[in-house]
């Protein structure tokens, strides 16, 4: 486990919206389910494009602001065409009213799917 | 050798420039109340119509009801060319050929609906509600290739504006301003489109039929035609209200055509008179109670409008009835066929059951198994089809009706006309549509028509 890093505020991040983050050269976005929040690799993994610059649909989702592919939040898989290979989570640390991420380890869902 | 003689081979035959294009003068004598079959079958005449008319005029393209939230879209039409009309995240409506820049296809096969993004299914072209490219499929290919996707968005329309929740397009850039296009019509709209402080709305869905007609018989049938009424609707009329068409021609002096840059409203002050043929009562009762408050705020002339026996054109192709509460395109599909979208508007405020009894009307009277429309459809059809004849279509057509009712003394704006059965707005229809014909930019249009209205009202 490496340090965590401050990601954001929680009150920065509203319910239902995602914001992309840069930590350490390494583009995340952040997403923020009905008060949890959720960190991934911002860049799509089927074409060029910033996931969050999509929008959540059905509540735990992301639509990729190109091809209106889906992964699900959570653990990263896909969920709809064209998207076929998971995206990268990061495990998220509430402190507090901080929101931090552990960029070596996978969200905690990810974690036990696998 | 097969050209051993050294005479040139004539591989080509080149067809003569059609005299038509090259005489549009001749087409029309408006001042006799002639004009020629031409116009209605001829293929060059068709071409040009849809590079001077249709790819230059503002055309009716959705109605403000219909896209209300960011992302909402409609396809349609601006002469044959399909076009995306889309509410922006800021409010803002633009418009973009329904076509990939890439290798052609269509973007988008709904006829509405709400979109995060337009994507090609030809080879995953997306493109956001902005017409901007924002992907594709093997995306890095385009971007070893050195592509700037700055440069390849959706096609924008030139530009599109909205007056009383109709929200219109032009392809032209030089077009003017669409409140200088609608010029003094604006005040008649007000009759109809403003008449409730709460405006109008379409509800109900799109019907779409195919009628095999010229798309002018049409258009120049609601821009001033009741005469037709009395005598083509006369069974539909006993049908629906058990009596026939209300006998207009005798009484002009309550009646009028008026007319601006070619669109044109044939008028009487009988409140509900279009309303009635929908056979339902309960709409009477509710324009009758509306009458006197719209008398309030567009004073009296306006508010016999409402409902009353009347219909107009909007240049070239967009019109409605008041009362009847139809609203229709005629989209041209070349010189001998239109394809028909017609919706039901009623006032955003009006009850639910008053909105529900105007949607069943109009069903019942202007839809494709519609009573009145059915007439209108079977005439159209062969004043079109009967000029296949080679002949016949060397023979002049007959427009005359009205020459001296022109209303000089009045403070209504327009060119006023009296009397409803009339032909002064067909000849004004057909007049606009040789001045564009001939101009090759807007600029040399002639402004025939003064506005009394100002600009920005």
């Amino acid at each position: 486990m490496s340090q965590p890093i401050l990601l954001l505020r929680k009150a920065d991040l509203e319910a239902g919206k995602v914001r992309k983050v840069d930590v350490n050269g390494c583009a995340l976005a952040v997403y923020n389910l009905d008060g949890t929040f959720y960190a991934t690799q911002d860049g799509c993994t089927h074409a060029t494009a910033s996931l969050s610059e999509g929008e959540i649909v059905d509540d735990e989702c992301i639509a990729c602001p190109v091809h209106d592919g889906t992964f699900h939040i959570p653990t990263g898989q896909p969920m709809s065409f064209p998207c076929e290979h998971a995206i990268r989570t990061y495990k998220v640390i509430e402190d507090g009213e901080d929101v931090l991420v552990d960029l070596d380890q996978e969200s905690d869902a990810a974690a036990d799917a696998i | 050798m097969c050209n051993a003689n050294g005479d040139q081979p004539i591989r080509l035959k080149r067809r003569p420039i059609a005299q038509s294009i090259e005489n549009l003068d001749q087409l029309l004598s408006l001042e006799q109340g002639r004009m020629s079959r031409d116009v209605f079958w001829d293929k060059d005449i068709y071409e040009q119509e849809m590079e001077r008319i249709f790819a230059r005029c503002w055309l009716f393209v959705a109605h403000e009801s219909q896209i209300p939230k960011a992302g909402d879209y409609v396809s349609t039409y601006m002469g044959e060319d399909n076009v995306l009309i889309v509410r922006q995240k800021d409010g803002s409506i633009k418009g973009f050929l329904n076509t990939c820049p890439h290798r052609g296809n269509k973007v988008c096969f709904a006829d509405l609906g709400n979109a995060r993004q337009f994507v090609c299914n030809y080879h995953g072209w997306a493109f956001g509600i902005d017409g901007g490219l924002k992907g594709m499929h093997a995306s890095e290919t385009y971007e070893a290739a050195g592509m700037d996707k700055s440069e390849h968005g959706l096609h924008p329309v030139a530009h599109v504006d909205s007056y009383r929740g109709l929200i219109f397009a032009t392809l032209d850039p030089d077009a003017p301003s669409l409140a200088d296009y609608l010029g003094d019509m604006r005040y008649y709209l007000d009759a109809v489109f403003d008449m409730d402080e709460g405006g109008t709305e379409f509800i109900g869905g799109c019907v779409k039929s195919v009628i095999q007609c010229n798309w002018k018989y049409a258009s120049e049938n609601f821009v001033g035609d009741i005469l037709h009424a009395g005598w083509t609707h006369d069974s539909g009329a006993k049908a629906m209200v058990g009596g026939p068409v209300a006998e207009v021609h005798k009484t002009p002096e309550q009646s009028y055509h008026v007319n601006f840059n070619g669109h044109g409203w044939e008028f009487n002050q009988d409140i509900v008179g279009n309303c009635a043929t929908l056979g339902e009562k309960e709409l009477l009762k509710y324009l009758y109670v509306l009458q006197p408050k719209v008398a309030e705020r567009l004073g009296e002339l306006r508010s016999k409008m409402i409902g009353a026996i009347s219909s107009c054109t909007l240049f070239p192709n967009t019109s409605f009835l008041p009362g009847q509460n139809t609203f229709r395109t005629w989209h041209p599909r070349g010189p001998g066929q239109i394809e028909l979208h017609t919706w039901t508007f009623v006032n955003k405020k009006a009850p639910q059951e008053i909105k529900d009894m105007w949607r069943k009307g109009t069903m019942m009277t202007f839809s494709p198994s519609g009573v009145f429309e059915m007439d209108d459809g079977e005439n159209w059809e062969y004043s079109t089809r009967s000029n296949a004849g080679f002949v016949t279509r060397q023979q002049d057509l007959y427009l005359g009706l009205g020459h001296d009712t022109r209303v000089e003394d009045t403070d209504l704006p327009g060119n006023v006309y009296q009397g409803q059965i009339n032909e002064a707005n067909q000849r004004a229809f057909y007049q606009r549509w040789l001045d564009l014909m001939k101009a090759d930019s807007w600029k040399t249009v002639p402004q025939r028509d003064v506005p009394k209205m100002k600009e920005g009202v």
